[in-house]
């Protein structure tokens, strides 16, 4: 998988477990300010990372991601 | 008979199964052997089957009491997990199940989603942050639910409230600063929980510094709000304020202050924090002042029970929450 489609694809798991359409979220979303979810909704991304993409990624080094562009990163990181 | 004792005496009658996954821990084991034995649990141990089993027998105990599951048996591993995926809501498939089940904290809590077992009973090895992640994964939270909390049943020498010398009080050990949905999500779980536990009907104050608009301001307004979306979720529970303290558990000042209906106001056994600077505090000058013993916390707001005991506590501590923890989920079944 090229780094394209794991932004296209990290998009996508991130509008599913925010409960956002996929246009709404972009690499600048931030997790923060414009997502406002609990850890309820990260652990849910955590999840769906661990199932799509086979990267097992811990909730603290997700939970430090500001934007989704750093999420990616540290995705990228893990494969 | 105090409270502990009561709690001991209702789990004997309805023993529940208890996952252990940290039991290579000799206070773990311990307490676990001890429950079991004196017929409290039925004590599961998730880990190593050969080195549990040996560990068990180098300390002297007498293996009938326990069940070992060994997280290497892939046989019984594919059977709980062909039967987790298949349930729905749940996050987790095969592959990532799998690989997280090598971790037995992670085993334990798939054999509880399958009813295999009845609470998972872990936090002497493991963080609190990995207990609440590994259940928020695997047993998920209870519809309408929004946030994992905590309640504490505090014991209070010469009080003499609506439940004699016991309060509820909550969340006073795990969600932050919760904004008004998650206020509302503690209010509803520590109601089931103490319902489930002491078969009390919860009668729920939510305080602050506020009684009934006598103040005003955003720190009444998160508390105010989270009523609201309580009382929207949960028509069913006495949850009401706001109250301060005094006129959520002293008949007379509630007589003075709350001048409306209120099943709550004056006589509450839950009382709910507006967040954790506010319950650390009060529950310090409730140990402190009012010389009691608070059990807890409690973890709710799963969808069955998940317990997370101290890592420094002594094995005495860890057999009274085994046993609450038991007596919660036997609760939950009725």
């Amino acid at each position: 998988m090229d780094r394209k489609e794991l932004e296209a694809k990290i998009i996508e798991l991130v509008a599913i477990s925010y409960g956002k359409d996929e246009g709404e979220v972009t690499l600048e979303t931030s997790f923060k300010n414009d997502l406002q979810g609990a850890s309820v909704q990260m652990v849910a991304l955590v999840s769906e990372i661990e199932n799509e993409l086979d990267a097992m990624i811990a909730l603290q080094d997700a939970s430090v991601c500001e934007t989704v562009k750093d999420l990616v990163d540290a995705v990228e990181a893990e494969m | 008979m105090n409270i502990l004792d009561e709690l001991f005496a209702k789990a004997k009658e309805d023993p529940q199964k208890v996952a252990f996954p940290e039991a290579t821990n000799e206070k773990m084991m311990q307490a676990a052997y001890e429950t079991g034995r004196d017929g409290y649990i039925v004590p599961v141990l998730v880990g190593d089957g050969p080195a549990l089993k040996a560990l068990a027998e180098e300390r002297g105990y007498d293996p009938a009491v326990f069940t070992i599951v060994d997280v290497a048996d892939e046989q019984y591993r594919d059977e709980v997990i062909a039967k987790y995926v298949a349930l729905p809501d749940t996050r987790l498939k095969e592959k990532a199940l799998a690989r997280r089940m090598q971790d037995p904290l992670y085993y334990a809590m798939v054999m509880q989603k399958v009813g295999e077992a009845d609470v998972t009973f872990a936090g002497i090895d493991n963080t609190t942050g990995d207990v609440l992640l590994a259940g928020q994964m695997i047993i998920g939270l209870k519809p309408g639910i929004s946030t994992i909390s905590s309640i504490g049943l505090c014991d209070i020498p010469g009080w003499n409230g609506s439940e004699g010398t016991l309060l509820a009080v909550g969340d006073s050990a795990v969600c932050t600063n919760p904004n008004a949905e998650q206020l509302a999500s503690i209010a509803i779980s520590a109601c089931d929980t103490v319902h489930e536990l002491l078969g009390w009907e919860p009668r729920c104050a939510m305080v602050c510094y506020s009684t009934l608009g006598s103040g005003a301001g955003e720190l009444i307004d998160k508390v105010t709000e989270a009523l609201k979306i309580a009382n929207e979720l949960r028509p069913d529970l006495a949850i009401d304020g706001e109250f301060q303290l005094d006129a959520a558990i002293v008949p007379a000042v509630a007589a003075k202050k709350v001048k409306r209906e209120s099943k709550v106001a004056g006589r509450a056994n839950v009382v709910i924090w507006p967040d954790l600077n506010v319950g650390n505090v009060a529950v310090k000058l409730i140990q402190q002042f009012g010389h009691a013993d608070a059990y807890g916390p409690m973890l709710q707001g799963f969808n069955s029970i998940v317990c997370d005991c101290s890592r420094g506590a002594p094995v005495s501590e860890i057999k009274g929450n085994v046993v609450i923890s038991a007596v919660r989920a036997a609760g939950q079944k009725k």
